[in-house]
């Protein structure tokens, strides 16, 4: 049986990719409290400069977001302003594909990264979507959908049935074939995870929530720490959409955000050296609010990179020198996209292994790399 | 006569044994009648042949998949294969013809969804969602109407609402009956009007925030963006961005009365004030100005008429019936189906299940998990009110109906739901040992019904069983749960 884990073996970089579904409003959680543009464009919803805690001299962040301050402060969170992606559909369906996909070539940015990347130690917990589907960013190679480790078993009344199902998956083949294999490898290396523990001893004090973020991340730290072959994670957080009532819906979800992500890095402790976060979302908002005290679909919106050495304290950002009048929107009304995305992602990417090269992961795209 | 009742589902549950009674007394609703839809377990036939054969195949693609006895009643509605699926095929194009008491009895405990607009909102959510769960799933395995339920889950997630948002939790029972279930066999360009005035839909996109009121006020587009990329033409319909918007001004005004009145609530109505009557170009369509609340119908009928509209809808029907690549030629007469008949729902599936595409691609395509869950009901001849098990099996694998968040709804393609693949041996393992409450059948029976080992894995597989898979039933004590797991279980 080939369900060895590598605990002798020094920590293997971790990537994880935070999507916040339905295009979170960059200017809502990173104001530009130095603009005076944005507060003409947001009478009802522009955060206060007075409110906002400071990041730089211009750009301030939301105090939902409070328990990310002080990680930015420590230098290990940065901010890449007036970044997304090529896709002008302003479609959360396509934004979406465009980002998970890294562009319009099929398979996943972070499924042809680890393809470019393979190695023998890959195994059927190296790429993990916490949730009930796998996300379209870790296309390309085998990965799962987990919930939780409880209800990754079948009840074993019938010990042969396993080892038959085996032999009909192989047997069977292509995508049904491939994905019997892989259920059973990983329900194997999960059955020795939850045997062999992987709950650090200060997982009560980190601070986490009762939410499904909260507790998605924290079953992420479980499988860092039992050094389960992870290698690549993605997690959600949706219901970004803020068509209407944009401060009421976001004061739910911000909190939930921060608080997650603090308490993971707390969590995971001096690991988070190794630990790469990138927070993505499919499309920025529009600059303008809507009748409904809402934001419609944009362009450009905010990246975040946490951990795994990014050089963070800082905001990155091309931002207009007249501020974000009428006169540099494009479309609808729209931030124009200054800083690629997939320059950011690509940057995270290099830390980890530095001989992939753009092309390879974002086949198509120009490349470049944020300096971050 | 609620004790008469109960005491009599319990001495039923006891004569019927296998399942501890309390497991399913809890939560679950009545269990009128016992599988199958047409009597007791007796004998049935199954399919011999060697591959998937014609009849098998209609089986498994116009219904949520084989009960016990399904293919020996279809079989002999045609002397040949081939005749008896086409019987079948016009059978289930008729739904109205189809005497369906038994669906209806077991649905009839739930009595909350049944309410009118207003007095669904005496019911607490919890309880809405948890009947509208259950009907979608006992409906799916107890219809005989099975195409039409087919068709109820093609177009819920066509016109995919996520029944927790807001005022959608109260308003998606309606849609559910008044868009969903009326139209789905009906006329598309009355579904999609339906849906565009659905409480639900107008909550669910905002469409009821869109309205003009001064000269700098911008429309909502959030519904006007997805009529045109989710319901009608296609992301690659065609039309622009100004496109978008010119939609939404059309629809301005259009509105509904949520929790906050005392009186009257879900009423939709147009609200001239808050239209923006000026001159509108959609698609290069002129609506002049003035048209008021007749500008709803301008749109759609423009809609309707774009060539991209009905190369969409066909597009889906195809990829939903065929293969998840839809082939082109079966597209092309379908499209036309689509503009012959204006958008007519039967006339389109008559179209595509006459195509040559249609016949060939027999089990070509994979389960997603709700209906790996209702086929599975099905297969074993369960009896179901789908409380319990069946939910959590359906939530853990994420396809609960109605609860899909974002506009596009669950994709469509079997084999991006094949992370789900553990829990599905897991329900398989379940359901035959008593472990799915609310859920009742007898594997050992079924299998003496289906003629031994190799019959019932000819039941499930909808073919002849290899020497493989029947020497993989062999070494298993429990071969029920080995067909419902196995590979062959998760194609149509």
């Amino acid at each position: 049986m080939e369900t060895i884990i590598a605990e002798e073996r020094g920590p293997r970089p971790v990537l994880v990719n935070v999507f916040l579904r339905g295009g979170a409003d960059g200017l809502h959680l990173v104001p530009p409290v130095g603009d005076d543009a944005y507060y003409r464009a947001r009478p009802g919803l522009a955060v206060k400069a007075g409110e906002a805690l400071r990041l730089t001299d211009f750009f301030g962040l939301h105090p939902d977001l409070r328990p990310l301050h002080g990680i930015y402060q420590a230098g290990e969170l940065a901010v890449a302003h007036q970044c997304g992606t090529a896709d002008e559909t302003r479609s959360h369906f396509s934004a979406e594909d465009y980002v998970n996909h890294g562009g319009l070539e099929g398979g996943g940015w972070i499924g042809r990264f680890l393809h470019r990347t393979r190695d023998p130690e890959d195994g059927p917990l190296t790429a993990v979507s916490i949730g009930s589907g796998v996300s379209d960013a870790l296309r390309g190679v085998a990965a799962v959908a987990m919930r939780s480790l409880e209800e990754f078993t079948i009840p074993d009344r019938d010990p042969a049935l396993r080892g038959q199902l085996g032999a009909m998956y192989a047997r069977a083949g292509g995508v049904l074939g491939a994905a019997g294999a892989s259920t059973l490898r990983a329900l194997e290396r999960i059955e020795s995870v939850r045997k062999g523990g992987g709950v650090s001893g200060g997982v009560a004090e980190a601070g986490y929530g009762d939410d499904g973020f909260s507790g998605g991340l924290k079953l992420l730290a479980r499988l860092i720490r039992a050094r389960a072959g992870l290698r690549a994670a993605t997690i959600e957080l949706g219901g970004w959409d803020s068509h209407f009532a944009q401060t009421t819906l976001t004061s739910g979800l911000m909190p939930v955000l921060a608080r997650g992500l603090a308490a993971f890095r707390k969590d995971l402790g001096g690991l988070m050296g190794e630990v790469h976060v990138v927070v993505t979302t499919e499309f920025g908002r529009r600059v303008a609010e809507n009748v409904s005290a809402g934001t419609d679909h944009g362009r450009a919106g905010v990246c975040f990179a946490m951990g795994g050495g990014v050089r963070g304290g800082r905001v990155l950002s091309d931002w207009p020198k007249g501020g974000i009048g009428a006169d540099i929107l494009e479309g609808p009304g729209d931030l124009p996209v200054r800083l690629p995305l997939h320059h950011g992602l690509m940057a995270v990417l290099k830390r980890i292994r530095p001989e992939v090269s753009g092309e390879a992961v974002f086949p198509g795209l120009e490349a470049g790399e944020l300096d971050w | 006569m609620k004790t008469t009742a109960t005491m009599t589902r319990r001495g039923v549950l006891r004569l019927g044994g296998g399942v501890a009674a309390g497991a399913v007394l809890g939560g679950c609703g009545k269990v009128r009648a016992l599988w199958p839809r047409r009597g007791e377990l007796k004998p049935f036939a199954v399919p011999g042949g060697e591959g998937i054969g014609p009849v098998a195949h209609v089986l498994n693609r116009l219904t949520w998949g084989a009960g016990p006895g399904d293919y020996e009643r279809v079989r002999a509605m045609g002397g040949t294969e081939e005749e008896a699926a086409a019987a079948f095929v016009e059978e289930q194009l008729k739904p109205e013809m189809i005497v369906d008491d038994y669906a209806r009895a077991a649905c009839a405990p739930l009595e909350a969804i049944r309410q009118p607009v207003p007095e669904l909102f005496e019911y607490k959510p919890a309880q809405l969602d948890d009947e509208l769960t259950r009907r979608a799933v006992i409906r799916a395995v107890h219809s005989e109407r099975q195409l039409y339920e087919v068709m109820v889950g093609f177009w819920s997630d066509h016109f995919n609402i996520d029944a927790s948002k807001l005022d959608c939790q109260w308003f998606k029972c309606a849609d559910d009956r008044e868009v969903i279930r009326k139209h789905a066999m009906g006329s598309f360009r009355e579904m999609l009007r339906a849906s565009a005035l659905s409480p639900a839909m107008l909550f669910y996109l905002d469409g009821r925030k869109n309205r003009k009121d001064g000269e700098a006020d911008r429309p909502n587009e959030n519904y006007a963006r997805e009529l045109l990329e989710l319901h009608t033409m296609g992301v690659d319909g065609g039309y622009s961005q100004e496109d978008v918007m010119e939609a939404a001004r059309c629809l301005t005004g259009w509105t509904v009365t949520g929790r906050e009145v005392q009186f009257g609530i879900g009423r939709v109505y147009f609200d001239a004030r808050g239209h923006d009557d000026g001159r509108k170009v959609v698609l290069g369509v002129e609506i002049p100005a003035g048209g008021g609340a007749g500008d709803l119908d301008r749109l759609l009928d423009i809609l309707m008429g774009h060539e991209a509209t009905g190369r969409y809808v066909a597009e889906k029907l195809c990829r939903h019936f065929i293969a998840d690549e839809p082939p082109g030629g079966a597209v092309a007469v379908v499209a036309e189906a689509f503009r012959a008949s204006g958008g007519g729902v039967r006339e389109m599936l008559r179209a595509l299940f006459g195509s040559e595409e249609f016949g060939a691609a027999r089990g070509v395509k994979i389960k997603r998990p709700f209906h790996f869950v209702v086929s599975a009901l099905r297969a074993t001849g369960s009896v179901t009110t789908a409380g319990g098990g069946v939910k959590r099996a359906l939530l853990v694998m994420g396809h609960v109906p109605f609860h899909y968040p974002t506009p596009e709804g669950p994709a469509p393609e079997g084999s991006a739901w094949l992370a789900t693949l553990l829990h599905r041996w897991d329900f398989a393992v379940k359901l035959t040992d008593g472990g799915i409450g609310c859920s009742r059948n007898e594997p050992e029976k079924l299998v003496k019904c289906a003629g031994g080992v190799g019959g019932l894995l000819g039941h499930c597989f909808g073919r002849r069983a290899t020497a493989d898979e029947l020497a993989a039933a062999g070494a298993v004590k429990d071969v029920v749960a080995l067909a419902l797991a196995a590979p062959a279980f998760q194609i149509y």
